[in-house]
């Protein structure tokens, strides 16, 4: 009975919304433009993201290189410091491919689905840095031996996360722009997450403070604050 | 894929080609039920088929951003939805906004056409052509009164058959979301349309057990 009800609220609906009527003729404007029109190059599925990737990456190589290391790399376990870069890392690929690369046989990107993948990727990195967290007592440095205060520190760190995410958030929201007509800010705060995480993995390879709370304000706050850049930008910016 | 999302994809393919002919296919294919989304979201038959065009250029404009292979009818929804964002934006920064009859905010008064795609006043039979007629006038006043979010979860969901999932990706939306829109929104369109008495359950698989009632080709042509 209620089914029988429920197809024709759905039927009026259909009627309402005049479902089936036939589509006015194109209009000048854009029969003009099909007439005139000639073959274009479609775009690969990874070829935004692989683009993104290569412009944004240039910057955290030449700090890998070129920036001293922290001193107490050699002092703490080599199992925890890849594991800890494999996670930065992962952040990095998942939020940036959510944000950027649709799924097989889809056109667009899935915002909602780019958002719940950086929030799941930062949640995750900052429990690994709440809980696991290693330092070397007296090889790893602490702010005040640089005269620095902990809240200087943490402002030194997001400062350089915003400064290795700038070309990633950059090139993305070009791509997103042509990509991402709805959903903007989602699939900006995954960008933003991908592009700040990028920083973190950075700073686990060249920041000298290794305290817990210090990672966890600093390198996964500055993850964050990208994030949270990359939605405002794009929320912003996106418009089709 | 469905065998109308594979011929959408062919078409798509042949239109990035630059195949004009192509272009028309798809435009045939997709248009009305483009314009009925978009109708059913700005309610106004005018400023939906003006919408229609916009889509359709956008779509133009943006093929290079299509990828060979992949479901044409989503993304195409897709930018439909944001265009009519922008209408409804823009209609929400004009502060009065006439009917082509002169009155402000009243609904057009077009005949409404029948499910099987013929005018509901050139339907065969008298009585169901008036119990049309006023079915789909309660239910676009009905539809008026929802929020936004909410009628486009029904709209997609329920009246064209998208799955939760491709409403989602259309809407920039989640899942989950949809889902509670679509059953708030068909909670309170049944209140609206005096239909109380809603079965919880029956609206709160939208879409996912929805029952299509978009139409087919056959009945299309």
């Amino acid at each position: 009975m209620t089914a029988r009800r429920d197809g024709g609220d759905e039927r009026a609906l259909a009627n309402a919304t005049r479902l089936g009527a036939p589509p006015p003729a194109l209009s000048p404007e854009l029969a003009r433009a099909v007439q005139g029109m000639g073959p274009v190059r479609t775009r690969h599925r990874f070829g935004a993201v692989a683009a993104v990737a290569l412009a944004g990456l240039v910057w955290p190589v030449i700090a890998l290189v070129h920036l001293p290391h922290r001193r107490d790399l050699g002092a703490l376990p080599m199992a925890w410091v890849i594991v800890a870069a494999v996670l930065w890392a992962t952040a990095f690929t998942a939020s940036l491919t959510a944000a950027l690369v649709p799924r097989r046989g889809d056109v667009l990107p899935a915002a909602g689905r780019a958002a719940r993948i950086a929030v799941a990727a930062m949640l995750i990195v900052a429990a690994f840095a709440l809980f696991a967290s290693v330092d070397a007592p007296g090889v790893s440095m602490h702010p005040e031996e640089r005269g620095w205060s902990p809240l200087r520190a943490c402002l030194h760190c997001i400062g350089f996360v915003f400064q290795t995410a700038a070309v990633f958030l950059v090139a993305g929201l070009v791509a997103m722009r042509r990509l991402i007509p709805v959903g903007g800010a989602r699939a900006g705060l995954a960008l933003g997450a991908g592009a700040g995480a990028m920083g973190g993995l950075v700073l686990h390879f060249i920041c000298p403070f290794a305290s817990t709370a210090h990672v966890v304000l600093g390198h996964v706050g500055g993850m964050a604050l990208t994030a949270v850049a990359g939605a405002l930008l794009a929320a912003a910016l996106i418009r089709r | 894929m469905e065998p109308e999302a594979q011929e959408a994809a062919a078409a798509m393919e042949r239109y990035c080609r630059g195949e004009p002919a192509a272009f028309h296919q798809l435009y045939a294919l997709l248009a009305p039920r483009i314009l009925a989304y978009l109708h059913g979201l700005l309610g106004d038959r005018a400023a939906a088929e003006d919408a229609l065009q916009l889509t359709f250029l956008k779509v133009h404009e943006a093929r290079a951003t299509y990828l060979r292979g992949a479901n044409p009818i989503p993304w195409i929804y897709t930018i439909a939805h944001r265009t009519s964002l922008d209408e409804i934006r823009k209609r929400k920064r004009s502060r009065v906004r006439l009917s082509p009859h002169g009155t402000p905010g009243a609904p057009d008064t077009e005949p409404t056409a029948h499910i099987t795609g013929v005018a509901a006043d050139q339907h065969p039979d008298p009585a169901d052509r008036q119990d049309a007629s006023n079915a789909a006038a309660g239910a676009l006043a009905a539809l008026a009164e929802l929020p936004e979010s909410q009628r486009q979860a029904l709209l997609l969901t329920k009246v064209h058959g998208r799955s939760i999932a491709e409403a989602a990706l259309i809407t920039g939306s989640t899942p989950g979301a949809i889902k509670q829109r679509a059953h708030r929104a068909y909670v309170t369109l049944r209140r609206l349309l005096g239909k109380g008495d809603v079965d919880a359950g029956a609206g709160a698989d939208a879409g996912a057990g929805a029952t299509k009632v978009a139409p087919t080709r056959k009945e299309l042509a």
